[in-house]
């Protein structure tokens, strides 16, 4: 069974949208728990209801049929303003307000609310230092003044600004460059660490999808759900062709994305330190099954990949015997990283290392191997036991 | 030089026809602008309302000063009041056609995001939507004062106040010494007022756009 979902945030129960003059419900009696929390990601392909299912849920868009509960209260019909001040919503347009500053921006739903001058001034600095942006510089500037990605932290800000338990988000890295997106999904996703809020979030990337969500819905035409569950298990397991497909090629690739290093055993792998010399080293190689052996500093520091001919021809210090170790990398990288750095240093594994560069252990090409492996049965098991989440094309 | 003489000789007058013409316009402007952007708030977003709207303040334009009078004054008599009311007719297209375009031309992503913070639609259209087509209405403004500088001058022709009484006084004296001065002062003031205006609403264009907007 996949990680158990909490207690729901947002419930939606045979959710319909009809557009008016279209034969066809562009979202069809759509049954979905969101568990507080989590990052829920709507993934599909265009045109297929994405967008729409999110909309109806802060109600931009009025569901046709079908009920909308917040923590398990019916909003279906409340007052829409006061809902939406308790979710905060982020577009991928971004939709600052051009002739108010970021301040001012950032402020509209404090104010809103009717919150004190000083403490509305006080989350606005709060906020614009949460989004990585220095509150006396951008304060007081427009949002033309802005790039494309600091634009796109303050709409996150904005949304953030009331401390909503829910957030919105529809494509909201759609729109920046590969580069500032990838900055801003790892920076949102460490800010989602901290505040732990409920996510529903919108895109048509199935990368990004895995990457940041908790759960994944996977939407086919009509917002019918081919199948929802977590990342892990959606690509060892997908549901069906459809699935498949939309996850498309590099499934165990992206798989390895997901694992983190500290999460797998390292091998166990003959080291030194130089200061013991040469014979000390010898007799550490002949202990084990390798070939090579690594050299560490004073501060069990990994120095160089040194084999036996080498410590034979040393003569009496290590000084400069062997190859230099370039792939290194820390317990907080996921696998995926590990073989990019194994690859691009053309050597058959890398060195675990501690913040402080001591040698922790080493991942070859074996653990990733057998951690692919392992994701895959594991993976597999537990959708034969069929977990609460699975939920595949229901209805149709 | 004698129109220079005739400028100091009746500087008096000159100055109190001046100022009776621009508050004419001015009134009527204040009027025509709060009915116009009213009107193109509501008919902003009702496409058949929309070109009613405009089909007929865009008729209103077409109608000569004569016809106007010649229908205001039965019903309103001669004078001020029958001048101010055809000039916030006249007055109407501009300002509706522009507040329509001002507002269809905001952008929609940030209509969105005030609806999906909770503003309501009164708030929305006041703290988000009028300020952002505000440029643009006020250009339609700034159109209806220069055009009513030019109309207001047939208003003499129902006694109106203004300018106007100089051109007509000289048309009703054509061929004599003092008539070009008459017209030639007449047509000289309505050129500085209009210009003098025109300024001003670029001033105030300045001072009311947020400089986000420009
Ligand atoms: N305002 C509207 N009026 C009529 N039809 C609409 C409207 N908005 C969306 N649709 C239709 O509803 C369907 C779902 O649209 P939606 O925008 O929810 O898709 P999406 O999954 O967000 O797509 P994308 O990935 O391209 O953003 C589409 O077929 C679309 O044409
Ligand atoms: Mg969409």
């Amino acid at each position: 069974m996949s990680a158990p979902a909490g207690p729901s945030m947002i419930s939606l129960e045979q959710l319909t949208k009809s557009y008016p003059g279209q034969v066809e419900a562009a979202v069809q009696s759509l049954d979905l728990e969101v568990p507080e929390g989590e990052i829920v990601v709507l993934v599909g392909p265009s045109g297929c209801g994405k967008t729409t299912t999110m909309k109806m849920i802060n109600r931009i868009i009025e569901p046709t049929s079908g009920v909308i509960r917040l923590q398990g209260e019916d909003v279906t019909h409340s007052p829409a303003d006061q809902l939406r001040r308790r979710m905060g919503y982020v577009i991928q347009q971004i939709g600052l307000f051009p002739h108010l500053t970021i301040e001012d921006n950032v402020a509209v739903v404090p104010r809103l609310l009717k919150w004190s001058g000083d403490r509305t001034r006080a989350r606005v600095d709060e906020l614009l230092d949460l989004v990585g942006m220095d509150p006396s510089v951008y304060r007081s500037r427009y949002p033309k003044e802005l790039s494309g990605g600091q634009r796109q932290r303050i709409g996150v800000a904005r949304a953030l600004a009331a401390d909503p338990p829910v957030m919105l988000m529809d494509e909201p890295f759609g729109a920046v460059d590969p580069i500032a997106r990838e900055k801003l999904q790892n920076e949102f996703l460490r800010l989602q660490e901290e505040l732990r809020k409920t996510i529903v979030f919108v895109t048509h990337d199935i990368d990004e999808a895995i990457k940041m969500g908790d759960r994944i819905a996977v939407l086919r035409e009509h917002s019918v759900v081919a199948q929802y569950d977590t990342p892990e298990r959606i690509l060892s397991d997908p549901a069906d062709a459809f699935v498949a497909e939309f996850i498309g090629a590099g499934a165990s690739l992206k798989r390895l994305g997901l694992a983190r290093v500290r999460d797998y055993p390292y091998a166990d792998w003959p080291v030194a330190a130089i200061s013991d010399g040469p014979q000390a080293a010898l007799a550490a190689l002949d202990r084990s099954d390798e070939t090579s052996l690594l050299l560490l500093d004073d501060q069990r520091r990994p120095l160089r990949w040194v084999q036996r001919q080498d410590l034979q021809a040393a003569g009496a210090s290590l000084d400069r015997a062997g190859m230099a170790v370039r792939a290194m990398v820390e317990p907080t990288a996921t696998l995926a990283g590990a073989l990019d750095a194994m690859v691009s240093s053309r050597t058959g594994g890398v060195v675990v290392v501690d913040g402080r560069g001591g040698f922790l252990g080493t991942v070859d090409m074996g653990v990733i191997m057998k951690a692919a492996e392992d994701m895959r049965a594991a993976a597999q098991d537990s959708a034969r036991s069929g977990g609460p989440l699975m939920r595949a094309a229901s209805g149709t | 030089m004698d129109f220079l003489n005739y400028l100091q000789r009746d500087s008096d007058r000159l100055l109190e026809l001046s100022l009776q013409h621009l508050s004419v316009v001015l009134v009527a402007l204040a009027a025509g602008t709060a009915i116009a952007v009213v009107l193109g708030i509501v008919v902003a977003r009702r496409p058949r309302l929309r070109s009613v709207a405009i089909g007929s303040t865009g008729l209103v334009l077409t109608v000569p000063s004569f016809a106007m009078y010649a229908l205001l004054v039965p019903l309103l008599g001669l004078g001020r009041t029958s001048v101010i009311v055809a000039l916030v007719l006249y007055s109407l297209l501009p300002i509706v056609r522009n507040t329509v375009t001002g507002l269809l031309g905001v952008d929609p992503a940030v209509v969105e995001s005030a609806k999906g913070v909770g503003m309501g639609p009164m708030r929305r259209l006041l703290r988000i939507e009028l300020p952002l087509a505000w440029p643009v209405v006020l250009a339609g403004i700034r159109v209806s004062a220069v055009l009513l500088v030019g109309i207001a001058a047939l208003g003499a022709i129902v006694r109106g106040p203004g300018l106007g009484e100089l051109l007509f006084a000289g048309l009703r004296t054509i061929g004599s010494p003092n008539a070009v001065n008459l017209a030639l002062a007449g047509t000289l003031l309505v050129v500085v007022i209009a210009v003098v205006l025109d300024v001003c609403f670029l001033a105030l264009r300045r001072v009311t756009t947020s400089k986000g907007l420009r």
